[in-house]
């Protein structure tokens, strides 16, 4: 309430200038605060009204007087203001006759009065430190300055040991001189500020405080004996500052013992998580109580509880969820947890765990037993590791330094993770698990790479193994099913990213996820997601093109790869996103370094969508049913035909379009060296680690769907085509050659056969003419409708009145009309719900729909 | 002599019971594929644990001549003689019952086992316990190797108990067992089939379990399907087309592949089918088990590669006369696969040389020649032979539009004519 006061009259000073009427409103708000300040100021100072508020009383008495005295300045003055200033002084009078006495005190010796207080002040410091802000802040206010600076020192003291004062007292001054960021600082220090604030405000005289920091600094260098006043002053509170700290948790003579400490420990964190408890102020009083407890050499037990207490309140630091915690207590919380785990672990006989209760602890003889979840902490952290990551732009140096910090992650994860298998149950062995796979499953490991290549024998430990090692006992062990899918989705990824495609895709198929991952948990999703491009792109690399397209083909065809995989939010056409939405796709975003590259994976299915569609298109140019296997490669194709003027390409997508023109025309050379060459080199192909690989199979690839769309295409205009003539035009061996002609002919996809003697291909005259085509088209239709009647009358709902006109009838429309059967299909359902009335309405509905 | 790497024996025993390995054994070592001391040694661990202590002795003076018979073997004669012995006091009782004759006709006329057991315990002083006896010495004969005993006393059993019983699935297996090695294949595959029930019914067991037990049944299965008449159509029924066997094959053994692979080659009525199906599995297993047989049907059927399939076709010849189950097809085998590779032929070509195929198929020109001229009278092949040219020429399987269109609008009116009378009936509802 202090500070409220202390707010209204900085302002009220600011104001001065203005009109009266705000002056005024500040005058009735400076009121108002000092009523309510009014409870605690009795209590905590006897009674006694704060000099800064006899201050400024005075201060608006001698202004206003001025200004009244000032006759020609108050004609001039507008209506309001004239008006507000007549109220204003009858007011302040008014107010005025309760402080009579105490301004006329104030009036005659203003130096005493703060003197006064001073006294006051030496006298309370013992037992009371709080009261140090409310001090009054006449001219007397510098020599009280040290005291700020004492608690601040204070803080930095048993903050960390590892920042030295010197660093502190800068930053100490800047704060005060960049007073109005420090809304979002914490209370303790707001306090302070907006007391050097006001000591600014008032007196304008920073020079002198500079002059004070100047002292002190060389006070510092001199030492704590300087016979200065005010470094008297300093030196007190310096000595004091432990000492001081101390009486406040035990008293001089107390003794320091296990349930003494336990419970200060959990007075202290009775506070927690209540409004207005100065979660900075616990932090260190729990530092300080570890600290005793190391001193006192109370034992680990009792030291582990008060850590534990100590991560915990670091993390309720942070306010809100959604935000990274500072890096500076990022910083802190590694090493403490580190601390902890080495305490954890040198201490065997203790058992830890969230199902002891805070009386069933015990912490002074073995077995000791402490309260608390060493998992949930960890786990914590590496949440917190992963929104800092989020939090940095992800191409700045920033990013890096704080990734560095990964290392030391994986190293508690590890170091809980032996904890635990000595120590802990299944299910928390399983999330530690899941930690340690979550850091590992994505990162690339040349070892295992060449394991998996039988360069390197199977015995040696590669994230390969160790991957299998614990996703098998997540497999086993894990009763939740969260828990499997991820390891499942990991494993997958692992396998997949190290070429094992084999045993990555039979994973997949045993494991039954694509019928329930539409159930599970969004994250579960992004990683199933993950898992499937990595399936795709591992599929791509073995040569398997089908396989690679319909497992990229559900994340590319709406063209969302990026949203689908987390890796970025995309702006929304229809509607806008609330806030409320932004943040919480924002908190689902994957960190950077965990990327898959969004170009290569569109290069990779336009690439097998092409090997996949061309031949497919060519074969089918005339089938008036064709169906599209690749929406979005269509769409690029499209495209490009849209263009009044084609260039040459520049972007990847352009590359491929391109490149299948080639391929329709036959012109394989041409298509592969618009595939791989420089370009598409940098851009794409590069990227894969066995490059060299990937462009031979893609090259392969290219000549043999090649071959077949140049039969498809052209094989009308030839009676016979010699093999040897295009195994040379397409560079394939002859046995290629043989086994693709031999596959087309068995599947019946070209009408020829083989003649052995000469090693030809002879085609066999079947293509209908137009004539005969279409009336092989009529027929089909024919059949069609034949099978759809008989499907009509099989199904017992349709099966009533309506329905039997329109089947009258449709044979009869089906003939005369050359749309597709499936309309009829379709309508049917329809038609039949809105008229089931006679057979005269449907026949026009009928003709009406038609004609 | 040298390992022969296509030798499965090391891949199935796992999946085997102990007696089940013998004949495995008793055909390696007549095929002389491993040494034989080797195989003796390994012959004389499997009897290791079990009572046939005269073969093992047997086993030890040829294998270590001149030596004596080691002592825990003599101890180990005398107590199963002992056991015997009492075995069969204790069993005295409860076959002077089923000697009965009215009890055999019960036995044979009875279908509920409740029923057919409160009769005996009714009129013949039978008593519950006696199952267990029955049980337990049933297995000793199994492990003295009197298999048909064993059969015979499981049949008892079996007709007693009911299917809940712990030792039911158990007793199955062990029956299953004992008409393998008695050679009585009719019965055996009816105990296969049951004990298929049983694993397939088992909702009690963990999945793994259940997988483990189908494992073990398509190994034994294989004693069965290899030398029942009917075996080689339902190899196929069983692993091919019920997913849960195909599933068991494909992640714990494909190495069964390729006796799944002979059956559907020698398999003369169902194989297009069959084939694109095994073809399917195939490719998926190839990188986790690939032999000549597997290969040549890969080689055949996916890389419609004829020259690699040729050879693989050689090398299946000496796989399958190595393989104690497929020994005795190979010649359906190799007659089998050379018509595959023909008919795939004859398919793709419209004209082949008659020596070109003579040396595709692995024969003399003039065998060949005999072999087509064969098969055109067989009306199998619509062919005709270019004896100037040595030609095979085929007969053109081009259908002319026409054709086309009238095979498609045939039935079409017949099919709508069906439908009026079903159409009227509503109408004149109406």
């Amino acid at each position: 309430i202090v500070i409220i006061v202390i707010l209204y009259l900085s302002n009220l000073h600011n104001r001065c200038d203005l009109i009266f009427l705000s002056y005024f409103e500040g005058f009735e708000d400076l009121c108002k605060a000092y009523q309510k300040a009014l409870n605690v100021v009795k209590k905590e100072e006897g009674g006694k009204i704060p000099g800064f508020f006899l201050r400024c009383l005075v201060d608006l008495e001698d202004y206003i007087n001025q200004v009244w005295e000032d006759k020609d300045g108050r004609k001039n003055m507008s209506k309001n203001n004239a008006k507000s200033l007549t109220t204003l002084r009858q007011k302040l009078r008014k107010y005025t006759r309760d402080f009579e006495e105490e301004i006329r005190l104030f009036r005659e010796n203003p130096d005493a009065e703060d003197s006064d207080v001073e006294k006051d002040e030496v006298d309370e410091d013992d037992d009371d430190s709080v009261m140090d802000d409310d001090e009054p802040l006449g001219p007397a206010a510098f020599k009280k300055e040290p005291s700020i600076p004492k608690e601040e020192k204070k803080v930095v003291e048993s903050e960390s040991d590892l920042d030295s004062d010197e660093s502190d007292w800068p930053s100490d001054s800047d704060e005060t001189s960049s007073s109005s960021e420090d809304d979002r600082k914490i209370e303790g220090r707001t306090r302070e500020t907006f007391l050097k604030k006001k000591v600014d405000d008032l007196e304008g005289e920073k020079t002198k405080k500079e002059k004070i920091r100047d002292k002190r600094k060389t006070k510092k260098e001199k030492g704590e004996s300087d016979d200065d006043t005010k470094d008297g002053w300093q030196s007190v509170s310096k000595k004091a500052a432990i000492p001081r700290e101390k009486p406040k948790m035990f008293g001089k003579d107390d003794e320091v013992t296990i349930p003494a400490v336990v419970k200060k420990l959990s007075e202290i964190m009775a506070a927690r998580g209540k409004k207005g408890t100065d979660r900075k102020e616990q932090i260190e009083l729990l530092h300080e109580l570890f600290n005793i407890a190391k001193e006192n050499t109370l034992g680990l037990p009792v030291q582990i509880k008060i850590q534990f207490n100590l991560i915990m309140s670091i993390y309720d630091y942070n306010p809100s969820v959604s935000d990274p915690m500072k890096v500076d207590f990022w910083e802190k919380i590694l090493v403490k947890i580190d601390e902890l785990l080495d305490m954890l672990a040198i201490t065997p006989e203790l058992a830890i765990g969230e199902h002891i209760t805070e009386e069933s602890e015990s912490l002074e003889k073995p077995p000791y037993r402490v309260r608390g979840c060493v998992l949930t902490i960890v786990e914590r952290m590496d949440e917190e590791f992963i929104k800092l990551l989020k939090a940095c732009d992800a191409h700045s140096n920033e990013y890096v330094v704080r990734l560095r910090d990964e290392i030391q992650t994986c190293k508690i994860i590890d170091k809980l993770l032996q904890y635990e298998e000595e120590h802990g149950m299944p299910s928390d062995i399983c999330r530690i698990y899941l930690r340690k796979i979550e850091h590992l499953y994505y990162k690339y490991d040349k070892k295992a790479a060449k394991q998996v290549k039988g360069e390197l024998p199977e015995a040696e430990v590669t994230s390969l193994n160790e991957m299998d090692r614990l996703c098998k006992y997540i497999f086993v062990r894990d009763n939740t099913d969260r828990l499997r899918t991820r390891a499942v989705l990991c494993h997958i990824y692992h396998m997949s990213l190290h070429d094992k495609w084999y045993e990555a895709r039979d994973l997949m198929l045993m494991a039954h996820l694509q019928e329930t991952i539409q159930h599970s948990d969004l994250p579960t999703q992004i990683l199933y997601n993950r898992t499937m491009v990595q399936l795709g792109l591992c599929a791509f690399r073995h040569g398997n093109v089908k396989e690679a397209h319909n497992a990229l083909l559900d994340i590319q065809s709406g063209g969302r790869a990026k949203e689908l995989l987390a890796q970025g939010l995309l702006p929304q056409r229809q509607y806008e996103r609330t806030t409320e939405q932004e943040k919480q796709e924002k908190q689902r975003q994957i960190p950077f370094h965990q990327h898959i590259n969004l170009e290569m994976l569109e290069c990779v299915y336009l690439v097998s969508a092409m090997l996949i569609e061309i031949p497919y298109m060519a074969a089918h140019e005339f089938d008036a049913r064709r169906r599209m296997i690749s929406k979005s490669f269509h769409h690029q194709l499209k495209n490009s035909e849209r263009q009044s003027l084609v260039g040459p390409p520049e972007s990847m997508r352009e590359h491929v379009v391109a490149a299948s023109k080639a391929m329709r025309n036959g012109n394989w050379n041409l298509c592969r060296s618009l595939l791989l060459n420089d370009k598409m080199n940098a851009k794409v192909w590069d990227l894969f680690h066995e490059a060299e690989k990937v462009r031979l199979m893609l090259g392969r690839k290219i000549q043999e769907e090649s071959l077949r769309t140049y039969l498809f295409t052209y094989s009308h205009v030839y009676d016979s085509i010699s093999l040897v003539t295009l195994s040379e035009m397409f560079e394939l061996p002859y046995g290629t050659v043989h086994a693709i002609i031999s596959k087309l002919i068995i599947n019946e996809e070209i009408m020829a056969s083989l003649d052995e003697p000469t090693s030809c291909l002879v085609m066999h005259r079947t293509e209908p003419s137009s004539l005969q085509s279409l009336s092989l088209q009529l027929a089909d239709k024919l059949y069609n409708l034949v099978e759809n009647n008989e499907r009509i009358l099989d199904q017992k709902p349709f099966f009533s009145r309506g329905m039997q006109v329109i089947i009258r009838w449709f044979p009869f429309f089906s003939l005369c009309l050359p749309p597709e059967i499936k309309i009829f299909e379709k309508m049917l359902g329809p038609v039949w719900r809105c008229y089931s009335g006679g057979p005269q309405k449907i026949k026009k509905f009928c003709v009406y729909f038609f004609f | 002599m040298g390992e022969n790497i296509y030798d499965l024996t090391s891949k199935l025993a796992p999946f085997l019971d102990r007696h089940l390995v013998f004949p495995l054994m008793e055909f390696l070592s007549v095929q002389k594929t491993y040494d034989e001391t080797d195989l003796r040694h390994a012959r004389l661990d499997i009897l290791s644990n079990t009572n046939m202590v005269d073969f093992a002795m047997d086993i030890f003076t040829t294998l270590y001549e001149g030596k004596e018979v080691s002592h825990e073997l003599i101890e180990q004669r005398s107590k199963v003689v002992s056991q015997l012995n009492s075995f069969q006091e204790e069993t005295d009782p409860i076959f002077k019952i089923f000697a009965e004759k009215e009890v055999q006709k019960q036995l044979q006329s009875s279908r509920d086992q409740q029923s057919l057991m409160n009769y005996l315990v009714e009129n013949h002083g039978f008593r519950p316990e006696m199952l267990d006896t029955l049980y337990t010495f049933a297995k000793f004969q199994y492990e003295c190797g009197n298999y048909s005993a064993a059969a015979d006393y499981l049949y008892l059993y079996r007709g007693l108990v009911p299917v809940t019983d712990k030792n039911f699935v158990v007793s199955l297996w062990g029956k299953l067992a004992s008409e393998i090695l008695t050679q009585n294949w009719e019965n055996a595959l009816e105990d296969l089939n049951r004990l298929k029930e049983a694993i397939d019914s088992g909702a009690s067991n963990s999945p793994l379990q259940v997988l483990q037990q189908r494992t073990w049944l398509i190994h034994w299965s294989l004693f069965v399907f290899f030398n029942h008449p009917k075996g080689r159509d339902l190899i196929i029924e069983m692993f091919l087309y019920q997913p849960s066997y195909l599933n068991a094959i494909q992640t714990m053994c494909p190495h069964v592949l390729r006796y799944l692979a002979t059956a559907v080659i020698i398999n003369k009525t169902s194989r297009r089918q069959a084939m694109r199906d095994l073809v399917r599995v195939i490719q998926q297993e190839m990188y986790a088990y690939a032999d000549p047989i597997t290969e040549f049907v890969a080689n055949l059927y996916v890389d419609f590669d004829f020259d690699a399939a040729q050879e693989k076709l050689k090398q299946c010849a000496t796989v399958l006369e190595n393989d104690f189950f497929l020994v005795a097809c190979q010649k359906d085998f190799i007659e089998n696969a050379r018509l595959m590779i023909f008919e795939l032929f004859c398919r793709i070509h419209q004209c082949i040389s008659i020596n070109m195929l003579a040396e595709k198929l692995n024969m003399t020109p003039k065998d060949a020649e005999k072999w087509i001229v064969n098969l055109i009278r067989q009306a199998k092949l619509d062919a005709k032979i270019d004896s100037k040219e040595g030609h095979v020429v085929m007969g053109t399987q081009a259908v002319s539009p026409y054709q086309q269109l009238i095979d498609k609008t045939k039935n079409l009116s017949f099919r709508t004519q069906i439908l009026i009378p079903l159409k009227g009936c509503c109408y004149t509802e109406e």
